[in-house]
């Protein structure tokens, strides 16, 4: 009676031995991330009560004067900017990147992949050259500008550097893929059949569109709007080369804080301000997509 | 019979977090048998299979290989090997290496590898196939090469578990075959999980049904499918004509009425609630012989399928029983019934099953 | 009973089948109006690229018009001695976050997908911070850190946080490819007399090989042209090549950084493209899953 008492302890010894392995593998990881990113996350809370001494060094200690500043105007309307100019950018990024990717996922036949990857690869690559040139493209001679000029849509007045159009145009720019990726991803799983059932229940091509792809879709969409919102809250490139001193974001904002202005616990307000706006937006997207999963098991 | 059984599950139980996967089982597979476990999916056999191979273990009980308690140790100090569903090939690895996996553990010198992983290969019929991957082999081919990576290895016991589901049928029906050949040749005993009744009725010595992590009924072939002792065996082991009624004087009233004669039952009281069951191959359609039952109904369904024709037979409203017909030379096409004809058909008492 | 109803179930399919036909015609008809925004939007990416490209081949310092075919702008980089010892810089910042963030990386992802314990799922929600974090927030956050702890910021301090972000993307990547291996085949290798630690080291660190390799270069290219960690994190001298950019890009344009764009354009394009080749290499489709992951 004693020998499956003690297989029995064996055997717990050996189930522990079994995940302890993995545990092994995990730790050195999950330490890294811990100490260095989770405890610098903490540090930037930490500095925004914090202060500065005579000579602009940050301290520590508990202080409200930054996150008080943050309700300056100044600052209020560098925030509901970039919200504005992040907004625009999610919606442009919507209308642009649905039909590609839907040209793509329903008429790319084999050249689906090809097509794909001729917009992942140069997405990937670098973004500030990418800006740049992007920048060249839209200046006041470029090559855009010049085509809308010569077939009569912009005259010699118009610009798009150094507007608030240019920022968002740059936004759009740096970030669309990440709108055309889950879209594609989504379209693709569509079911054919899906829109031809469409057809014979609702008849015309732009109701089917509206009744059946788009609503089968919706979860995708959802993800590339929180995938584009996410960098574009937090972008100050394309203000700095687009736009002009009217046009800055709060990603500005911070970097002058933190280079300029030498101001780190007002530098570290802000971020917990962006962060905050982000962790709304977050947080809206999780309920939703949790509606969405509830209203589709049921 | 070999006094030590090969394998031997004493009062097994593999319980999670509220519910049993296999409960109290307790097997003695012989050294040398090919022994199945058969049940549907969910029924425990491949937790049984897990945890002889060592993948699972189980919460009560223990395990025995050759008399010796193994419940404690790893895969890996088992003399058992296991064919996997997934056949679970090592991809990076051509066909040769993945044969000699094993020995190569084993620390088996390099040229008896060599002899070994040839003469596997050429009971597996892979000869020319030794160096290429197990990604551009067909079903058919990476089965045998699981079934070579087990068996070079020369295991007390080989598992394998539902081997031959992933084939369509003809390529189902030779490895069967072939399998069953292999297992002489070897003699190593094979304890093969299956949820194909015809599968294991075809190719075990012993067979075990199971069905919610117990152990319903184990015995040869013949024994589970002729004489089973549970209703759960009767019904999966094939078309049974199951019905429910209660025993009285050498027949079993149904609830629907009618009474179907069955034989005087020993130790079988009258009033018994009881399941009677007849196999659709023990009705007869014509030739009566003495002793027989002979009762009368309308058939409702003819269904020709190749070799046999079944025929539904309606004995009273709401009961319906499926008897099966040989297409022999002798029957032609003809004289098959047609529904809606009153037949008569019959059965020996004998071939009746009746369960309390 | 069922013969008698299939020629009737027979004539409602042709009519059914008949019908999709018709339908599916007007379906594939190419959408004028998506297919005019696919061309444009192709249009529009590439046209930034072709124009940094084409004047990186230009005889003057005009950003508007090409005046002919010349080296002059990569003559001027390769005789540019900052510009080397920043390229130079960036490689050696690459390779080792490439190094230390696929070790990491790897090892996280085989035990987040293993071990089910409430380690396991804290690793998971940690490993997603930096996924859902913009940069500036993580480049800010990192700097504070390092001056934190009394660190001069440098090279060693931009290695430091480039592998910490880019930990996430390895272990994204291959956790999905790692939960995807079937588990029987590290079953069958203890089955044949392999421990644990064996049947991980000889069947599944195998069976990575492409993806980890794929996602190498990944990385590579994705810490090379990274910028705004390195802005945040890099000392005053040597700087990683994106970081020199940076500054001529917003201190008055030279036309040596079309020359500079083009070269690393071309070279993480390279890469990219690469690392999505490698699974195929191994016999295996779908490079692109790599992405999707994200």
């Amino acid at each position: 009676m004693t020998l499956p008492h003690l297989s029995r302890i064996r055997r717990r010894a050996r189930r522990a031995n079994g995940t302890r392995i993995w545990t092994w593998f995990m730790l050195p990881g999950t330490l890294w991330m811990t100490g260095f990113l989770i405890a610098s996350l903490l540090l930037v809370a930490v500095l925004a009560v914090g202060t500065t001494d005579s000579l602009g060094n940050p301290r520590f200690g508990f202080d409200l004067s930054s996150i008080r500043a943050l309700t300056d105007p100044a600052y209020s309307q560098v925030l509901l900017r970039s919200l504005g100019y992040s907004v625009l950018t999610c919606v442009i990024c919507l209308v642009v990147a649905y039909p590609v990717a839907y040209t793509i996922a329903l008429h790319g036949g084999r050249f689906k992949n090809a097509m794909i990857a001729a917009i992942v690869v140069p997405f990937f690559a670098n973004y500030l050259v990418r800006m740049y040139g992007w920048s060249v493209v839209l200046s006041d001679d470029g090559p855009l500008l010049k085509a809308l000029r010569d077939i009569g849509l912009a005259d010699s007045g118009t610009r798009i550097l150094n507007t608030g159009a240019g920022v968002v145009a740059g936004l759009v720019y740096g970030f669309v893929v990440f709108m055309i990726i889950p879209l594609y991803a989504a379209l693709e799983r569509l079911d054919v059949s899906l829109i031809e059932a469409g057809r014979d229940l609702y008849g015309g091509p732009l109701r089917t569109f509206f009744f059946v792809t788009l609503p089968a879709t919706r979860q995708g969409a959802a993800a590339g709007l929180v995938l584009v919102f996410l960098p574009a809250m937090g972008d100050f490139v394309s203000a700095q080369l687009m736009g002009g001193p009217d046009q800055i974001m709060i990603g500005n904002l911070i970097q002058d804080k933190f280079f300029q202005g030498q101001n780190w616990p007002l530098g570290s307000a802000l971020t917990m301000m962006l962060m905050l706006v982000l962790l709304i937006g977050m947080l809206g997207y999780l309920r939703r997509t949790r509606k969405d999963e509830a209203e589709a098991r049921r | 019979m070999d006094a030590t059984p090969a394998v031997r599950l004493d009062g097994v139980s593999k319980q999670y977090a509220d519910s049993y996967a296999v409960r109290d089982v307790n097997l003695d597979i012989a050294a040398g048998q090919f022994f199945s476990l058969l049940g549907p999916s969910g029924c425990g056999k491949t937790t049984s299979l897990r945890m002889i191979g060592g993948f699972t273990d189980p919460t009560e009980g223990a395990v025995l290989l050759g008399g010796e308690d193994v419940t404690a140790l790893p895969p890996n100090k088992r003399n058992v090997n296991t064919v996997f569903q997934s056949y679970a090939l090592f991809d990076h690895l051509s066909i040769a290496d993945n044969i000699a996996f094993g020995l190569k553990r084993k620390g088996v010198d390099r040229a008896e590898i060599r002899r070994r992983v040839g003469e596997m290969l050429e009971l597996v019929q892979l000869s020319g196939q030794a160096r290429r991957r197990p990604r551009t082999l067909s079903g058919g081919q990476r089965q045998r090469v699981a079934l070579a990576r087990a068996l070079v290895n020369r295991p007390a016991v080989l598992l394998l578990d539902e081997p031959l589901a992933a084939l369509d049928l003809k390529l189902r029906r030779q490895m069967q075959v072939e399998l069953k050949q292999i297992q002489r040749e070897v003699g190593i005993t094979f304890v093969f999980v299956t949820h194909d009744q015809d599968e294991a009725l075809t190719m075990s010595d012993r067979v075990a049904v199971m069905n919610e992590g117990r152990v319903e009924q184990c015995g040869t072939p013949e024994d589970v499918y002729e004489h089973p002792t549970s209703r759960f065996v009767a019904s999966f082991m094939g078309t049974s004509n199951l019905m429910a009624g209660t025993y009285r004087d050498g027949a079993v009233v149904l609830d629907q009425g009618p009474a179907l004669p069955v034989g005087q039952r020993d130790g079988m009281s009258d009033g018994t609630t009881v399941s009677m069951s007849v196999r659709p191959e023990k009705i007869w359609l014509s030739d009566f012989e003495p002793g027989m039952e002979v009762l009368r109904g309308v058939i409702r369904e003819t269904v020709y399928s190749g070799p046999t024709t079944t025929y539904l037979i309606e004995l009273a409203p709401g009961v319906t029983l499926s008897v099966l017909e040989q297409n022999t030379a002798r029957a032609r096409m003809e004289d098959r019934w047609i529904g809606g004809e009153t037949v008569e058909f019959g059965w020996r008492p004998e071939h009746c099953l009746v369960l309390s | 009973m069922t013969l008698l109803r299939t020629p009737t179930t027979g004539a409602a399919t042709d009519a059914a089948r008949s019908r999709t036909r018709r339908r599916r015609g007007r379906a594939d008809r190419r959408p004028r109006l998506a297919l005019s925004v696919t061309v444009l939007f192709f249009a529009l990416l590439y046209l930034p690229i072709a124009v940094v490209v084409l004047f990186s081949f230009n005889t003057q310092k005009s950003l508007t018009v090409f005046d002919g075919f010349s080296l002059r702008w990569y003559r001027a980089f390769f005789h540019d001695d900052v510009l080397i010892s920043s390229l130079g810089t960036s490689l050696r910042i690459s390779l080792v976050a490439m190094v230390g963030s696929v070790l990491l990386g790897a090892a996280l992802a085989l035990g987040l997908v293993r071990c089910r314990t409430r380690l396991g799922s804290v690793a998971g929600l940690v490993m997603l911070v930096p996924l859902i974090t913009p940069e500036i927030v993580t480049g800010v956050a990192s700097m504070l850190l390092f001056k934190g702890l009394g660190m001069t910021l440098s090279t060693a301090t931009v290695m430091l946080s480039e592998i910490t972000f880019s930990i996430s993307y390895v272990t994204v990547i291959l956790r999905s490819r790692v939960a995807a291996l079937n588990p029987e085949v590290e079953e069958a290798a203890m089955d044949l007399g392999a421990t644990r630690w064996q049947a991980v080291r000889l069947v599944t660190l195998p069976a990575l090989v492409p993806t980890v390799l794929a996602c190498s270069v990944l990385i590579f290219a994705l810490v090379f042209d990274d910028f705004v960690l390195a802005y945040f994190t890099t000392g005053v001298e040597p700087q990683p090549l994106s970081v020199r950019i940076y500054s001529a890009i917003r201190f008055g344009v030279q036309p040596t950084i079309n020359a500079v764009g083009t070269l690393m354009l071309a070279g993480s394009i390279g890469l990219i493209a690469l690392a999505l080749f490698i699974p195929r290499l191994f016999g295996r489709r779908g490079g692109l899953d790599l992405l999707s992951g994200k």
